[in-house]
C-alpha cells in the first residue's frame, strides 16, 4: 500500500521526517500495550491513526510492528481494523513478523461475532506470505461452511487469495470445487457472484495444464450454469450483474428462440442507471445477435437511445467510456446513425478527447442527405480558438470531401480555408486539397487557382509546405511562376529542417524540369548539387539517384518521376478489418477506449478473467492475431513514404458481418454439465411469454 | 479486476492508498501524476480519463478537484471502472457529508474502512452506502460545512432559496446530530442540464435538456415513496427523426426521447400512471436520468454586435434577455465570448445603474468575461465593449471571434416542464409527516450563440 514516492515527503510541509516520529509512537505504543486503563482504547485510536497515516504517505512504520500486534488484543472492532490494514502493508515484506499475527488471526476466526471472523479472515488471507499458507487452510475451509454469509462472502474471496499464494495448496485442498457447490447452492447472491469471479480466474489460469479445469472453465458456459444465473439476474448487485452478463455473453445459444428468450430477459436492463450494466447487456446482444442480420440491425437501432442518454448524464469521465463504444458502433454501421448526426456535433466545454471521437462520428455518418449542415458546422469549429480541434475539424472536412458527397460544395469550403489568414488553417487546408486533387484530378484548375495565390513564406509547417511543394510540382504547367517559387525554396536549402520538405523540393524540381526545362535548368542544378551535399542520407541518396538517371538517359528519368498518374480511388485504411472486427470482440473493455486489441497492450497472463473465448472456438481469430500485427505495421511504413502518404479511412460500406470470424463454439450436450443441476425447470427460463410471442416483443421495438 | 486505488490531491499526494492485488508496482502514484500534469508538452490537451503506460492501466474521475484512480493490468470494462470511481466518491460524500480534500484527510481511516468493504482483492462486494453501514464502524468526523466554498450540484440550492435548510445536503448519512435525534427528511431535486446553439441569426441550431431526479433520503426505517411525474408524459419517439421540432410543440405533452433508473425503483405502474415507487436506500443516488430534445423555450437569449469602428478599433454589443417569468431569478451567470488574437485592448461600458456585474479581459486566452450576480425574469442586460488591435482587421473580426459562451444557474425553474406531482411516503403512523423537499433547477451545460 505505501507508496514509496520520495518526492511526496518533501511535497508537503506538515509531514513528519520519519524516524524520530517513528521511534516515538514505538515508545508510546509500548506504554499501551498491556494498560487496561479506561479510554486506552481512545489513546491506542489516536495512535494508530498515526501509524497509518505516516504509511499512506510512504514513511517506513514497518518498525513497529511488533507493538501493533501486542495493542491488537482488543474487543475494539475499529482497532482491530486498523491493525488489521496495517499487517496487510507489511506482512509480505517482513514474513517473520507475520507470524506474530497468526495467532491472534486465527483466533479472531473463531469470534462469536461474524463481523470479526469475516474481518480475520480477510486479513489472514491478504498476508500473502507462502509459508504461512497452512495456517490458512483450516480457517477458509470453516469460513466457507460459516452460518453467517458476510463471512462466506469473504471466504470465497479469500480462497482466491490462497490461490495466488500457492495455488498448488489450493487445488489440493479441492477448493475450487467447494465454490463451484457454493456458487450453484448458495443463497446469498453475493456469495454466488463471488464464486463465480473466484472460479473464472482459477480456472483460467490452470486451464492451461490442466484438462480438468479447461472442462470446468467449459462447464461455466454450458447451458445449466448460464440459466441459473440468468434466472437470478435480479437479485444480483448492479457490479454482480456486469460479471454475469460477460459470462452470458461468451455462452452459444442452440437455437433462435433461445437467443430472443434471454434477449427478452435482459431487454430492462437496457433501461439500467449503471453504464457499466447497460454495456455488459449491449455486448450480449451484438454477440447473440451477430449471424442474424436483421436482428442485428434492430439491435443497433435499439441501444442508440440508452447510448446516447448515458453520454449525456453522468461524470464527463463515464461519458467518455460510453461515447468510445458508441464511436465503435457508428464506425461498423455509419448508415444506422446517419440521421443521429446532430448527437455528435461538439459542445463549448467538452474536452479534446471527447470533441475528437465525436467529429470522426461526424465524419462517418456524413451522406448525400445531411453532409450540407454537417460541413456547414464544422467550418464553425474550423474558426474555433482550440486550435487542435480546429485542425481536426478542417481534417473532416477533407475527409468527408474524399468520401464522394457533394464534393462541389466541399471544395469550395476548403478553398475559403485557404484564404482566411490563419497559419494553421491554411496548412491543413494545403495538406488536404493535396489529397483532393489525388482522387479529383478534375478539380485542379479550380484548386490550382487559389493555392497559386498562396505565398510560400506564409507557409511553415512541414506537411503544408511539403503538400504545397507537391503541387507546384505536379502542376507547374498550370502555375505560372511555378519555377520560380521552386527556385526561391532552393535557394534557401540550408534553412529548410525537415527532411520531408527537402524530399518533396527534388521531387518536384524534377517534375518542373521536364515541363519546363528552361526556366528550371538552373534550379534544378542547384537542387542536386544542395541534395548531394545533404547530411540527411535520404536526401542524399535520392539527389544521387536523380542524378545518375538524369545522366543516363532523360527520357528514362522522365518516365520515372512524371509517368501518367491515376487518380487514387480509395486511400488506406488505417486498420485492417481483422483488427477492427477484433476490438468488437472485445466489446466493453479497453480495446474499444484504446482502439487496439487486447494483445497490443496487455500480456497473456492479464487478458482479464473473461477472456476465454480465445481457444474455445475462436482458434482461428487467435492464430490470425499474430499475423495482424503485419499489416498494421505495414501501413505506418508506408505513411512514411514519398507521397503516397495519407491514411485516410477507409469508407466503411456497412458493418462487417464478418460470419467466418465469430465462428463459435458448438454446444457440445456431452460435456460435462453441472449434475446438481440438470432438472428440467432450470433449464428454461422463467418467462412468462412464449417464445414466439417474445420474438414479436423483440421485433416491434 | 482492479489493482490498486488511490485519491490525490491537485499537488499530487496520495490522500488514500489502497493496493489490493500488488501486481502493479509500488510508485503508479507519481507516475500517474507525472502522465496527467503533463500529457501533451504545450498542456493544450488534457489527459483522457483512461490510459495506458507500460502495460498499466490508469483510470481517473475528478471529483471536487481531487482525482480519483484505479490502476489495473487486466482488460477490464472501462464503464465499469469509471462508475465504480464515481461511485465510492458518492458512498464517501454520503459518509461525510461533505466531500473534499480537508474531511478525507481528517477521516482517512473510515475512508480505509469504506474501501475494505467496497472492494475485496479488485473485486467490487458493495458500493451500497445502506449495506456498508452495516460493516463500518469508524464515526465521522463532520466538518464544519458553512465555512465551505459550496461545491457539487446540491450547493446550487443554497443561494436564492430562503426555505431551504442551507446544510441539510452536506449532511452526513450516519453521523447523528448535535441535537441528538435525527430530522425525517427527504429531497428530491430535478436538475436540468441544457445545451442550446443559437446560429448567427438567432435560430436554434441543436438543443437538449439532460435530466436527473436525484433522491437524498434521511428518512428511519427505508419507507416505500411513490413520485408521481406527468400524466402525459411521453417516452421514446418511435420512428421519428429525434430532431423533428414540429412534433407536439403546442400540445404542452412532454415528450422524453429516452430515460433510465436507478436499480431500486419498480416501474409496475409507470407505463398506466407514470409513478415510480421505490423503497430508497440510504444516501444520494439518481432516480431517474433523462434526455429530451423536444423543442423548448431557451430561457435566455443573446444578442451579439460587432461594429468596426477604424482600422485598429471594433465595438462588441452583448445584449442578453431573461425570457422567463419575473418571479423566477437567475444567479451566476457568466457570458465570455473569445476575441480576435491581435486584441490589446478592452474597455467595457456597462448600462447605468448596473450592481453586482464585473468585467474582464483575459489577456492570455484573449476572451472577454461579463459576469452577472443574478437577472431577474423579463429583465435584459447589455455590455458595451470596446476592442483596441495591434493589427489591421481587414473585416475578419466576425471569423476570428466568438461564439459566444453563457453560464448560469436558475434555481426553481425546469426548461423541460417535467414534474414531480407529488410525492408519497408509505404512512408508519399519523404522526409521521416527514420534510419533503422537492427542488428544480437549470444549468446551462453548453449554451452557445454564433455570430
Amino acid at each position: 500500500m505505501a507508496p514509496p514516492a520520495q518526492s511526496q515527503r518533501t511535497q508537503s510541509p506538515s509531514q513528519p521526517s520519519g524516524k524520530g516520529e517513528v521511534s516515538d509512537l514505538k515508545t508510546q505504543l509500548r506504554q499501551l500495550a498491556g494498560s487496561r486503563a479506561p479510554g486506552v482504547d481512545d489513546s491506542k485510536r489516536e495512535l494508530f491513526k498515526k501509524v497509518i497515516s505516516y504509511m499512506t504517505i510512504g514513511i517506513d512504520v514497518s518498525s513497529v510492528f511488533g507493538e501493533m500486534v501486542m495493542c491488537s488484543v482488543t474487543p475494539d472492532i475499529v482497532l482491530k481494523k486498523m491493525c488489521y490494514l496495517y499487517v496487510g502493508n507489511y506482512a509480505k515484506v517482513n514474513p517473520d513478523l507475520a507470524l506474530l499475527t497468526i495467532n491472534f488471526l486465527q483466533r479472531d476466526c473463531k469470534d462469536q461475532d461474524p463481523m470479526i471472523r469475516g474481518l480475520a479472515l480477510r486479513s489472514l488471507c491478504s498476508l500473502r506470505v507462502a509459508n504461512l499458507v497452512e495456517y490458512l487452510v483450516g480457517p477458509l475451509g470453516l469460513g466457507l461452511k460459516d452460518s453467517n454469509s458476510y463471512v462466506r462472502t469473504v471466504a470465497v474471496i479469500g480462497v482466491l487469495k490462497l490461490y495466488h499464494i500457492s495455488a498448488s495448496t489450493c487445488i489440493d485442498e479441492e477448493f475450487p470445487l467447494t465454490l463451484k457447490h457454493l456458487m450453484l447452492n448458495d443463497p446469498e447472491a453475493q456469495v454466488v457472484a463471488n464464486c463465480l469471479t473466484a472460479l473464472q480466474e482459477i480456472w483460467s489460469a490452470e486451464a492451461s495444464n490442466s484438462e480438468d479445469a479447461s472442462r470446468e472453465r467449459e462447464a461455466l458456459i454450458s447451458k445449466p450454469v448460464i440459466y441459473y444465473f440468468l434466472n437470478r439476474m435480479r437479485v444480483f448487485s448492479e457490479w454482480a450483474q456486469c460479471i454475469v452478463l460477460e459470462l452470458v455473453g461468451k455462452y452459444v445459444p442452440s437455437d433462435n428462440n433461445e437467443i430472443f428468450d434471454i434477449m427478452n430477459l435482459l431487454e430492462d436492463r437496457l433501461q439500467h442507471a449503471n453504464g457499466a450494466v447497460v454495456l455488459a447487456t449491449i455486448k450480449v446482444f451484438l454477440h447473440l445477435t451477430l449471424s442474424m442480420n436483421d436482428v442485428h440491425q434492430q439491435v443497433y437501432e435499439r441501444i442508440k437511445a440508452p447510448l446516447l442518454t448515458l453520454v449525456s448524464s453522468g461524470s464527463p469521465e463515464q461519458s467518455y467510456a460510453v461515447l468510445s463504444h458508441l464511436h465503435l458502433l457508428v464506425m461498423r454501421a455509419p448508415f444506422i446513425f446517419a440521421s443521429d448526426y446532430k448527437h455528435f456535433y461538439c459542445q463549448y466545454n467538452e474536452p479534446s478527447y471527447v470533441k475528437k471521437l465525436k467529429l470522426e462520428m461526424l465524419t462517418a455518418v456524413a451522406n448525400e442527405s445531411n453532409t450540407y449542415e454537417i460541413v456547414t458546422e464544422l467550418c464553425e469549429y474550423a474558426a474555433n480558438v482550440d486550435i487542435p480541434i480546429a485542425r481536426e475539424s478542417i481534417r473532416a472536412v477533407g475527409k468527408i470531401a474524399l468520401q464522394q458527397y457533394d464534393v462541389n460544395a466541399i471544395v469550395d469550403r476548403l478553398l475559403q480555408f485557404l484564404e482566411m489568414e490563419k497559419d494553421y488553417v491554411t496548412a491543413e487546408a494545403l495538406v488536404l486539397v493535396k489529397d483532393l486533387l489525388r482522387k479529383y484530378p478534375q478539380w485542379s484548375h479550380d484548386c490550382i487557382a487559389v493555392v497559386g495565390g498562396i505565398s510560400s513564406n506564409n507557409v511553415q509547417e512541414p506537411k503544408a509546405k511539403a503538400a504545397l511543394i507537391w503541387m507546384l510540382g505536379e502542376y507547374s504547367q498550370e502555375m505560372h511562376d511555378a519555377p520560380y517559387i521552386l527556385e526561391s525554396l532552393i535557394e534557401n536549402w540550408d534553412d529548410e529542417h525537415s527532411a520531408e520538405v527537402r524530399l518533396h523540393l527534388l521531387t518536384a524540381v524534377m517534375k518542373c524540369f521536364f515541363k519546363r526545362a528552361p526556366e528550371t535548368q538552373k534550379a534544378l542544378g542547384a537542387a542536386l548539387s544542395a541534395g548531394l551535399a545533404d547530411f540527411h542520407q535520404d536526401v542524399h541518396d535520392r539527389a544521387l539517384f536523380y542524378y545518375r538517371l538524369l545522366q543516363y538517359n532523360a527520357s528514362v528519368a522522365e518516365s520515372v518521376v512524371n509517368p501518367p498518374k491515376q487518380a487514387v480511388s480509395v486511400f488506406a485504411d488505417t486498420q485492417s478489418s481483422e483488427i477492427k472486427d477484433r476490438i468488437f470482440d472485445e466489446f466493453n473493455s479497453l480495446s474499444v477506449v484504446y482502439q487496439k486489441p487486447s494483445y497490443m497492450f496487455t500480456d497473456k497472463e492479464h487478458r482479464g478473467p473473461f477472456e476465454f473465448s480465445d481457444e474455445l472456438g475462436n482458434l482461428s481469430i487467435g492464430a490470425e492475431a499474430a499475423e495482424n500485427v503485419a499489416p498494421a505495421l505495414m501501413v505506418e511504413a508506408n505513411d512514411k513514404d514519398l507521397l503516397l502518404s495519407t491514411s485516410e479511412e477507409e469508407e466503411i460500406k456497412g458493418p462487417a458481418y464478418n460470419g467466418s470470424a465469430y465462428s463459435a463454439p458448438l454446444y457440445d450436450a456431452s460435456s460435462p454439465s453441472v449434475s446438481s443441476l440438470s432438472t428440467q425447470s432450470e433449464l428454461a427460463i422463467s418467462n412468462p411469454i412464449s417464445a414466439g410471442k417474445c420474438f414479436s416483443i423483440y421485433l416491434c421495438h | 479486476m482492479i489493482s490498486q486505488f488511490f485519491v490525490m490531491s491537485q499537488r499530487g499526494d496520495n490522500i488514500v492508498f489502497r493496493d489490493y492485488r500488488g501486481d502493479v508496482q509500488k510508485g503508479s502514484a507519481e507516475i500517474f501524476f507525472r502522465k496527467v500534469k503533463f500529457w501533451k508538452e504545450d498542456g493544450q490537451e488534457e489527459a483522457p480519463p483512461v490510459f495506458n503506460a507500460d502495460g498499466v492501466n490508469y483510470f481517473h474521475v475528478k471529483v471536487v478537484g481531487l482525482l480519483f484512480v484505479a490502476t489495473t493490468r487486466v482488460n477490464l470494462s472501462p464503464s465499469l471502472v469509471l462508475e465504480l470511481l464515481q461511485r465510492i466518491a458518492r458512498v464517501i460524500k454520503d459518509y461525510l457529508g461533505v466531500l473534499n480534500e480537508d474531511s478525507l484527510r481528517k477521516n482517512f481511516v473510515l475512508v480505509y474502512e469504506l474501501l475494505d468493504e467496497v472492494i475485496d482483492f479488485g473485486y467490487v462486494q458493495s458500493t451500497s452506502t445502506e449495506v456498508l453501514k452495516s460493516y463500518v464502524f469508524n464515526e465521522p468526523i463532520v466538518i464544519d460545512a458553512t465555512r465551505l466554498q459550496p461545491l457539487g450540484p446540491a450547493s446550487i440550492f443554497m443561494q436564492g432559496t430562503k426555505r431551504m435548510p442551507g446544510t441539510a445536503v452536506t449532511k452526513s448519512v450516519v453521523a447523528n446530530e448535535p441535537g441528538g435525534r435525527k430530522r425525517e427528511e427527504i429531497f428530491v431535486d430535478i436538475i436540468e442540464k441544457i445545451s442550446v446553439t443559437f446560429s448567427s441569426s438567432g435560430y436554434i441550431l441543436t438543443s437538449e435538456i439532460d435530466g436527473t431526479i436525484q433522491m437524498k433520503s434521511y428518512l428511519t426505517g427505508n419507507p416505500e415513496i411513490r413520485i408521481a411525474l406527468n400524466e402525459d408524459l411521453g417516452i421514446g419517439k418511435g420512428g421519428r427523426s429525434i430532431y423533428d421540432y414540429r412534433s407536439s410543440s403546442g400540445s404542452g405533452a412532454v415528450v422524453l426521447d429516452d430515460c433510465n433508473f436507478h436499480e431500486s425503483v419498480r416501474l409496475d405502474s409507470f407505463d398506466t400512471d407514470r409513478t415510480l415507487s421505490l423503497i430508497p436506500p440510504d444516501g444520494e443516488f439518481p432516480v431517474m436520468n433523462y434526455r429530451m430534445t423536444q423543442e423548448f423555450k431557451p430561457p435566455f437569449r443573446i444578442n451579439t454586435l460587432i461594429e468596426e469602428a477604424g482600422p485598429l478599433k471594433a465595438e462588441v454589443i452583448i445584449k442578453v434577455s431573461a425570457e422567463f417569468s419575473s418571479s423566477i431569478t437567475a444567479n451566476t451567470i457568466v457570458v465570455e465570448m473569445p476575441l480576435p488574437k491581435y486584441t490589446t485592448r478592452v474597455s467595457f461600458g456597462l448600462e447605468p445603474g448596473a450592481a453586482g456585474q464585473r468585467t474582464d479581459f483575459k489577456e492570455a486566452t484573449k476572451r472577454l468575461e461579463w459576469g452577472l450576480k443574478k437577472i431577474v425574469g423579463g429583465s435584459e442586460h447589455t455590455l458595451r465593449a470596446k476592442l483596441t488591435f495591434s493589427q489591421e482587421t481587414h473585416g475578419n473580426i466576425t471569423k476570428e471571434s466568438g461564439p459566444v459562451n453563457m453560464t448560469f444557474t436558475i434555481p426553481m425553474y425546469n426548461a423541460s416542464k417535467l414534474q414531480v406531482k407529488y410525492l408519497q411516503i408509505a404512512k408508519k403512523s399519523s404522526t409521521y409527516n416527514p420534510y419533503r423537499w422537492v427542488r428544480y433547477v437549470t444549468q446551462a451545460n453548453s449554451y452557445v450563440a454564433r455570430i
